[in-house]
């Protein structure tokens, strides 16, 4: 057992959904799962193994008479294979090991299904079916012991709601799963340089301007003005919703860098939310030209680009 | 692939050394351009701070891995003056000599991580770290 | 490393190379200012494309240089400074110590804003 967790290693589900040997101890308190159940539940193995195969046969019965559910099971080979896997998950409900390994595999089981698509409610349903031909079968066997079933079957209802808790756990961790990924590659969505005509750029911002991106902006802006030769820059944040000091801070030593080149950026499209608020923290940028619009970007670039031999001091020398 | 290197600082044609050593191992460590760019420009300004303040001292580079992050750290040491007020010293705008009174804050905003030790009469230490993003 | 100065009608053009020590830094300040006076130079082009590090004492001897030039008569333009090195100098807090000089992208452009400069002061 430990080798086998050994051998996942790092890789295991349980790793990756932070799911510790405490956390698993935490699941089985609250259920109340303890020694007396795992007794009760390796007490009805001989049962379960005796009873496993029609089990599993009304079992898929159930699941092919849905039209929802049989679409999962069309080819013969998959069913087959999932057949036995089925067995083999049947019986460890009874098989008295419940450690590691066996969150483990339930975990996987859980994401095989979430992987396949198979809604939450079926999901479910199956758990609900299983649950309905155990106790048939396990009341009929203990006719005599009616107390004993019972506390069999709230043994079983443990450890079904263990496995539950954990299934429904890699269906929620493969949703969030992707919504970071897909947060990131919003996040990562490279912001395009465009030229516009000969040593003027535009760099239309669009969407969160983390520290991460705005590092990556300040780069791309540099390099592009240095392969383009660019004289201006654009950078327009009118899709920008929040602008913070940091970030602001970025953006004002990206555009003396600049500057250093020998280039100058334009700041369009703050939007008077995010003027007000800079203005409030104290964000100092009066040093950066900034326009109310693209528009008047524009006209300001092309203004400056038409004096661009002449330095910005001489232009209020008078002649 | 952890590797540590020395160099001594007695005049400024080892600031040109030390940079060029400097840069070597943040390639080996995989930092971009423009963070090499960061690290040599550190490197310098505390290079010059031994050769301007205390004439002679070393400069140890150390490439350092904790867990996943992978870094390098330049360790500036010198048996110079020292530091009467470190606090001052790290205000910018701040000068004791020549200099523009911008090598320390400066190297500091360059870098990740900064500590600076100094004892009157016994020396500076500074050391700086930058870590892989 | 000593970089050689170049000669260009009346401009004179020098690229600084990242082996410069601090002393061939300050010879180069001493012999421009010097050289400004004998060619009777109008510009000093100081191309910085090589240039991997510009750090405060470098960015100092430059600006330095730029006002003993402009002294004598000559406007000094800084050439090709790389993005991330622009971007370490702003970091360093080193921007604004060049404030009072000329910066541009390539040399085609410094030698538009010296000849622009050379014809206002010249009424032809």
């Amino acid at each position: 057992m430990t080798g086998e967790s050994e051998a996942n290693g790092k890789s295991s589900l349980m790793f990756e959904m932070g799911i510790t040997e405490r956390e698993i101890a935490q699941r089985k308190a609250f259920l109340e799962f303890g020694e007396t159940d795992i007794a009760a539940l390796t007490g009805i193995h001989d049962l379960a193994q005796q009873y496993a195969n029609p089990v599993i046969e009304a079992f898929y019965r159930h699941l092919l008479a849905f039209d929802e559910t049989r679409e999962f099971f069309r080819d013969a080979k998959v069913l087959e294979k999932v057949r036995n896997l089925q067995r083999s998950y049947f019986l460890d409900l009874t098989g008295g090991e419940y450690g590691e390994a066996y969150v483990e595999n339930r975990l996987k089981i859980g994401a095989i299904h979430e992987k396949i698509g198979l809604p939450v409610k079926s999901y479910l349903g199956m758990y609900n079916f299983y649950l309905r031909s155990v106790a048939d079968r396990l009341f009929a066997a203990y006719q005599d012991a009616p107390s004993e079933a019972l506390k069999a079957y709230q043994a079983l209802l443990k450890v079904v709601f263990l496995d539950i808790g954990l299934s429904i756990d890699t269906y929620i961790q493969q949703r969030e799963q992707l919504i970071r990924t897909q947060r990131d590659a919003i996040r990562e969505l490279p912001t395009p340089v465009l030229q516009v005509r000969e040593r003027l750029l535009i760099l239309p911002v669009v969407g969160e301007l983390e520290t991460h991106r705005a590092r990556q902006l300040t780069e791309q802006l540099l390099n592009s003005i240095s392969s383009t030769r660019a004289k201006v820059a654009i950078v327009d944040i009118t899709g920008v919703p929040l602008v913070d000091s940091k970030v602001a801070n970025h953006l004002l030593q990206t555009v003396s860098a600049a500057r250093l080149m020998g280039a100058t950026v334009i700041l369009t499209g703050l939007s008077s939310q995010i003027a007000q608020a800079l203005v409030a923290i104290g964000v100092d940028l009066s040093e950066v030209k900034t326009t109310v619009d693209l528009q008047s970007g524009l006209e300001e670039a092309e203004a400056l680009l038409g004096y661009h031999l002449l330095p910005p001091a001489e232009r209020s020398r008078p002649t | 692939m952890t590797e540590s290197v020395r160099v001594a600082i007695g005049s400024d044609i080892d600031i040109v050394r030390a940079r060029q050593q400097v840069r070597t191992l943040a390639k080996e460590v995989g930092f971009t351009s423009s963070e090499l760019t960061l690290i040599v420009t550190a490197l310098s300004e505390l290079a010059r701070n031994i050769v301007e303040y205390a004439r002679s001292g070393e400069i140890i580079l150390d490439q350092i891995c904790q867990g996943t992050r992978r870094g390098l750290s330049i360790t500036a040491r010198d048996g110079g003056p020292g530091i009467a007020d470190i606090d001052l010293a790290m205000r910018d705008g701040y000068s004791s000599g020549k200099g523009l009174g911008l090598g320390l804050p400066g190297t500091k905003r360059l870098m990740d991580d900064f500590e600076i030790t100094s004892e009157v009469g016994h020396g500076t230490q500074v050391k700086v770290t930058k870590w892989t993003h | 490393m000593k970089s050689p100065i170049l000669k260009l009608g009346p401009n004179l053009i020098v690229s600084l190379n990242s082996e410069m020590t601090d002393s061939d830094l300050l010879e180069l300040q001493a012999v421009l200012v010097a050289e400004v006076g004998r060619f009777r130079s109008k510009g000093v082009i100081l191309e910085v494309t090589t240039l991997e590090v510009m750090d405060s004492f470098a960015a100092r001897t430059l600006r330095n240089l730029a006002q003993a030039v402009g002294l004598r008569g000559a406007q000094a333009v800084i050439v090709g400074i790389r993005p991330e090195v622009a971007l370490a100098m702003v970091q360093l807090g080193l921007e604004q110590r060049l404030s009072g000089v000329h910066t541009v992208l390539d040399l085609e452009e410094a030698l538009g804003v010296l000849n622009r400069e050379k014809a206002e002061v010249d009424p032809q």
